[in-house]
């Protein structure tokens, strides 16, 4: 009865409280999202683009656990999760009532299902790793997975919340590609190829108050200008991610619309090829670090928005260290390091910009202006995706290039000798080992901090900013997340204000 | 006649064998693994192997090469990576929406092109004329992705009368497909309006300083009949190689108004399928285009035996 008593004023003082700040959410409508590139797919589990968990992560498919707008893990399909005292073994604890959009029911022995399948190569996830750490899992009832570790991972939850662990139906899951069957608050309806992509509202939602749309459709439009007309002429509602920022900022001054520049977990940076002269040298790498302007280049970029970055972390990761004071902007240092690793009139080096992503492109040319200043001469390429992934990624013929790295809790990179910056320190792999390690927050928080701290110190890359959230919506679509800590577009909370 | 269709038809697969073999080498060849570009750049190498044995891409060139032919012999055809269809479904719905736009623009500027080449070479040197070829100059002078942004700004956000882009699909909303198809079409088709109207032209003045023409004039012939029952037939002969040329263009994708108008043709396809690495998607579309050019010159080539009886296609 206590309890009963409690619940009602807790529910009373919300409703008080959100009914004098805010309108209520409101039912219905169909909101159309300009998303710019079209998804290769639409299975998460197959394919690492952006685009594909842009459509359907959180809208179509959910995972055990979910992203929340502040970064946090929030219960997912899962109502809550215990860890053991040693870290090791995860006991999730899964939601009753939750089916799939087609009626089949989702409980303890699907998720072993999705998790077991995750793991094998030839599935073909992109991140079979996060998987692999996995020995076992139980289900020892309907409604509870218990899965043991090899090893202590302080980053499985975050794994889990990816759009690499949704949960697929295991008896229709044949053509996820083309036809997604998830437990989402949308039902997919169907994907007009080089068009769009429609989703309606599912009336079996486990959560019976959302989502507030009936209709959500995905429209593909990649120009930058005819992203702005589109909106501008009322055939869309939002744009997820504007391509041009400039004309952000200009609608930022019309009323019809606003703009959330909120952050994201993708890190800009000069990738750097640390086994290539004269990039081998640390004192080189520290003297670029010192003649790049980050304000500067956010301002010329991205048009303001965007926040510099010291390391490769972004501030909307838990435990961001802020080490963007590490190499202030400083010519005369840099001028003088250069000097004292041998370089007293500069040289010549080749940056080569993947032509897909015109931040890149735009971000290089005001790099190479500043370094210029400091007497590194840049040659600018452009080349190909394709290129840039053979080339650059794989065969690492490089000195620099320029690229987003978009997954979140990705430091662990820099544990890896052969990836394309090779980058090579044991300091590193120790401090990360450490942090996978780590049984409490505390910890976490110190061993993360130290990993960014080390490549910060190594100066390995040029660690310029942190890509914005830069989403452009009619000034009445209410719910839409400012901040984006994962990879999605979630239309679960949207409703339009009347 | 027959004679000519089947040396046509020979050439045509001459033409399609050269193409398979060049775009099927020079994909084999272009760096850009599709495995690592679907994998990205994380995956694991046990990963990508499973993928590149899937896609088949662990086999030797023959055998690629073989296998793909194949499968276009047996009417199959390859199988999109991307967009999870067969790529003659995906061929088929885009260029439900290719080819009206290119009949359209193509429609478009014909309909114009031909009376105002025509009035411009019948004014010639008269304010009239020079009126039509600054018109032509700056048609020619316009870059056809601004024109589409310009039309889209005017008729889309200013108007509001036609929709920025997208297509709803036919089966869906064919008056709103038509609509949705009327911005681009206008935007290709004004370009090619200014150069067809050049072209009707010079070729009209030409034809208009023959010695039949004077003749038909001594006759007494009045001028209409002169121009358009005697010259104009003559004068089109230019036009239509350089028509065909310009459709085949079309169809072969106008990729950049395509982007601009985010319209699903197959220009804009063939695009994302090489940034992606759809290599079955690529091949086919370019092999199709490359067809699609062979047999729009074919087409041509028939319409002059239309236009002038004194052209016999069996070189007899």
């Amino acid at each position: 009865m206590k309890y009963a008593l409690c619940a009602l004023v807790l529910i009373l003082s919300l409703v008080v409280v959100s009914s004098a700040f805010a309108q209520a959410p409101i039912k219905g409508g169909t909101l159309t999202v300009c998303q710019p590139a079209e998804p290769p797919g639409l299975d998460p589990t197959t394919h690492t683009a952006a685009a594909i968990d842009r459509v359907v992560y959180a809208n179509i498919y959910e995972g055990l656990v979910k992203v929340d707008s502040g970064g946090g893990f929030l219960p997912g399909l899962a109502n809550g999760w215990n860890i053991s005292a040693d870290g090791l073994v995860y006991t999730f604890n899964l939601r009753k009532g939750v089916t799939f959009h087609n009626g089949e029911p989702f409980d303890a022995a699907v998720a072993k299902w999705n998790l077991e399948q995750a793991a094998l190569p030839e599935n073909g996830n992109p991140h079979p790793e996060y998987f692999n750490g996995i020995a076992t899992v139980d289900a020892p009832d309907s409604h509870t997975l218990v899965i043991r570790l090899d090893a202590v991972d302080a980053l499985f939850i975050a794994h889990m919340a990816e759009g690499d662990a949704v949960m697929r139906p295991m008896k229709s899951d044949a053509d996820a590609k083309s036809n997604p069957i998830g437990t989402g608050p949308f039902k997919f309806v169907k994907w007009e190829r080089g068009d769009r992509v429609e989703m309606v509202r599912f009336d079996g939602y486990w959560n019976p108050f959302l989502p507030y749309l009936d209709r959500v459709v995905f429209r593909f439009i990649s120009d930058p200008a005819a992203q702005v007309a589109a909106l501008k002429a009322g055939d869309i509602d939002v744009i997820g991610s504007i391509a041009a920022p400039e004309s952000a900022m200009m609608l930022e001054k019309d009323l019809r619309f606003k703009v959330y520049a909120g952050t994201t977990t993708g890190e800009v940076i000069m990738s750097t090829n640390n086994l290539a002269a004269p990039f081998d040298n640390r004192m080189v790498r520290r003297a670029m670090a010192h003649a790049i302007d980050r304000q500067a280049v956010v301002d010329l970029v991205m048009f303001g928005y965007g926040t510099p970055i010291g390391s490769h972390w972004s501030p909307s990761t838990p435990y961001y260290k802020d080490l963007t004071g590490r190499y202030p902007y400083d010519p005369e240092t840099a001028r003088a390091l250069l000097k004292e690793a041998g370089y007293p009139n500069g040289f010549s080096a080749t940056i080569k910009l993947p032509a897909i992503y015109s931040y890149s492109r735009r971000a290089g040319e005001v790099i190479a202006d500043m370094l210029s200043r400091v007497g590194i001469d840049l040659t600018i390429e452009i080349v190909e995706w394709g290129q840039w992934i053979d080339r650059i990624f794989k065969k690492k013929e490089y000195q620099l290039t320029m690229i987003g790295h978009v997954e979140a809790w990705d430091i662990g990179i820099y544990a890896k000798p052969d990836y394309y910056f090779q980058y090579d320190s044991q300091a590193f792999r120790d401090a990360y080992a450490n942090a996978l390690k780590a049984p409490d927050e505390a910890g976490k928080a110190k061993w993360f901090g130290r990993c960014q701290e080390i490549i910060a110190d190594d100066a390995v890359n040029g660690f310029l900013f942190s890509a914005p959230s830069l989403a452009v919506m009619k000034a009445n679509v209410m719910g839409w997340w400012e901040n984006y800590p994962t990879i999605a577009l979630d239309c679960t909370a949207v409703w339009w204000k009347q | 006649m027959t004679r000519y269709l089947i040396k046509k038809m020979v050439s045509l697969a001459a033409v399609l064998f050269l193409v398979s073999l060049t775009v099927f080498s020079v994909l084999f060849v272009l760096p850009g693994d599709p495995a690592q570009i679907i994998l990205g750049i994380n995956a694991s190498p046990e990963t990508l192997a499973a993928l590149r044995a899937r896609l088949g891409l662990d086999q030797p060139f023959w055998a690629q090469y073989n296998s793909w032919i194949g499968s276009l012999l047996q009417g199959t055809g390859g199988h999109s990576i991307t967009y999870d269809m067969a790529v003659f479904e995906l061929i088929g719905s885009r260029l439900a929406v290719t080819g009206p736009l290119a009949i359209m623009a193509m429609a478009l500027a014909v309909v114009l092109a031909l009376p105002l080449g025509i009035f411009a070479a019948r004014h010639q040197n008269r304010p009239a004329d020079a009126a039509v070829m600054a018109g032509t100059q700056l048609g020619l002078a316009v870059p056809e992705f601004w024109l589409g942004i310009l039309l889209m700004l005017l008729f889309s956000v200013h108007w509001g009368i036609f929709s920025a882009g997208g297509f709803p699909g036919w089966d869906e909303d064919v008056w709103g497909s038509l609509k949705a198809l009327f911005l681009p079409a206008l935007a290709l088709g004004l370009i090619r309006t200014a150069i067809l109207t050049r072209l009707t032209r010079s070729s009209m003045l030409e034809v208009l300083r023959e010695d039949y023409v004077r003749t038909a004039r001594a006759k007494g012939l009045r001028e209409r009949t002169v121009v358009y029952g005697h010259a104009l037939k003559n004068a089109l002969i230019p036009v239509l190689t350089i028509l065909g040329l310009q459709m085949g263009q079309l169809l072969a994708g106008a990729i950049i108004i395509e982007n601009v108008f985010s319209l699903p043709g197959l220009g804009r396809l063939v695009f994302q399928a090489i940034g992606q690495r759809d290599l079955p998607v690529v091949r086919e579309v370019v092999l199709f285009m490359a067809a699609a050019v062979v047999v729009v010159n074919f087409l041509v080539d028939l319409s002059y035996a239309a236009v002038d009886p004194r052209i016999r296609l069996d070189g007899q």
